[in-house]
């Protein structure tokens, strides 16, 4: 068989970006229609597997230019199917579901925020008001390591702990401020303790310079002790929805 | 680890991404990790990337987290006997050369980097490290009197 990939689905129509240069060995990035609705698609390597970093990077940069510009679904990657089933395994049996996910995103772009503490300053903080952590810094010191791991690992979860109970007040306040400027926020917990906040925003379109200066200031005002990443605009890959 | 970012506006707030400019971690995150699935799609053979990464996520499990911490406290005291434990990013590097022999380069680069945002990345050249101000206390009561 030969494959096709695919990015993602947009309105039949959808005004599409120049300059789209997808994973396969033409660069291709084309439209198939059916009735409404379009899947991005162009054509797969076939002499070796996917996954190298150059088709993760392809596969991004092609779902968030066409974001930028008009309503896409973006595809979990990778996304393959055989070159003539396109319409009839993809677009034919799923039709009013993409035209239903595509109607609800309409004019919506995802923005991506990650918060980390400056770990210098939440450590210094902690150590000054923890007092079990100064004992054992002081049982560790001049200690060889092999002999204080156990004190090393409690002194590291004091710390953890710490810095756990301290962002959950700190990540809702960021919520808190940033939220309003979003149509939906979704978040979830970072997986380390000195990840702060990790949440996906979904922005109206014209709203989005708004959204911007308002992390901004926020970043402004938070600097000393928070890093703000900011991504996007993306596609709105944390607002697609589940299968019916 | 260099996450490509391109400042725009030259505030407080790394920007990155879209269309391109976001860092390969952001980017496995992003379509690794989400968007639409379909469950007739022909699921192509990948060179182990889905393996790599949940790997990356074991060796971050706790203990680590812990001593990485600890580290840091010891870093604060400047005259103490300097920074023990293993260097966990080169840890994690060896683990994931040793264990993926004849995969292709490319995904290498991907788990790794993968790996070092879950750790916490810059551990090399991070600004940070290498002020010399003193720390400051951070002034968590004035970020929330800005609050409206």
């Amino acid at each position: 068989m030969t494959a096709t990939y695919v990015y993602g689905l947009v309105a039949a129509g959808a005004d599409l970006p120049d300059g789209l240069v997808g994973l396969g060995p033409s660069g291709e990035v084309r439209t198939v229609e059916h009735d409404g609705v379009a899947a991005l698609v162009g054509d797969v390597p076939s002499d070796r597997p996917l996954g190298t970093r150059d088709d993760l990077m392809a596969h991004e940069a092609v779902v968030d230019k066409v974001a930028a510009a008009t309503t896409v679904l973006p595809m979990r990657f990778p996304a393959v199917v055989e070159d003539d089933q396109v319409v009839d395994e993809l677009l034919a049996p799923h039709r009013d579901r993409f035209l239903r996910a595509l109607d609800a995103l309409d004019g919506l772009v995802q923005y991506s925020l990650k918060g980390r503490y400056v770990q210098e300053v939440l450590v210094q903080e902690i150590v000054e008001e923890e007092p079990a952590v100064a004992d054992l810094q002081e049982r560790i010191r001049g200690v060889p390591e092999d002999a204080s791991y156990y004190d090393r690992v409690k002194l590291g979860e004091i710390v953890a702990r710490a810095m756990e109970q301290r962002r959950d007040v700190d990540a809702r306040d960021v919520l808190e401020r940033i939220g309003p400027f979003a149509e939906q926020v979704s978040s979830s917990t970072p997986a380390q303790p000195d990840d702060v906040v990790e949440a996906a925003f979904l922005v109206a379109r014209d709203k989005a310079e708004e959204f911007e200066r308002e992390v901004e200031e926020l970043g402004g005002d938070t600097h000393e002790w928070l890093r703000l990443r900011l991504l996007g605009p993306l596609a709105p890959y944390d607002f697609v929805p589940a299968e019916d | 680890m260099t996450v490509a970012t391109q400042p725009t506006g030259g505030g407080y707030v790394d920007r990155g991404g879209g269309g391109g400019s976001s860092g390969l971690a952001d980017v496995v995150e992003l379509i690794l990790d989400k968007g639409l699935v379909i469950d007739v799609f022909v699921r192509v053979s990948l060179v182990g990337i889905e393996i790599l990464t949940i790997d990356a996520r074991i060796v971050v499990a706790s203990v680590d987290t812990f001593l990485r911490f600890a580290e840091a406290t010891n870093r604060l005291d400047l005259y103490g006997e300097g920074k023990g434990g293993k260097d966990l990013t080169q840890l994690t590097q060896g683990m994931m050369e040793g264990g993926a022999k004849g995969k292709t380069s490319g995904v290498l680069d991907a788990a790794v980097d993968k790996v070092e945002e879950v750790l916490g990345g810059n551990r090399n050249g991070d600004r940070d490290d290498e002020e010399d101000e003193p720390v400051r206390r951070r002034p968590r009561q004035r970020a929330r009197e800005r609050e409206r």
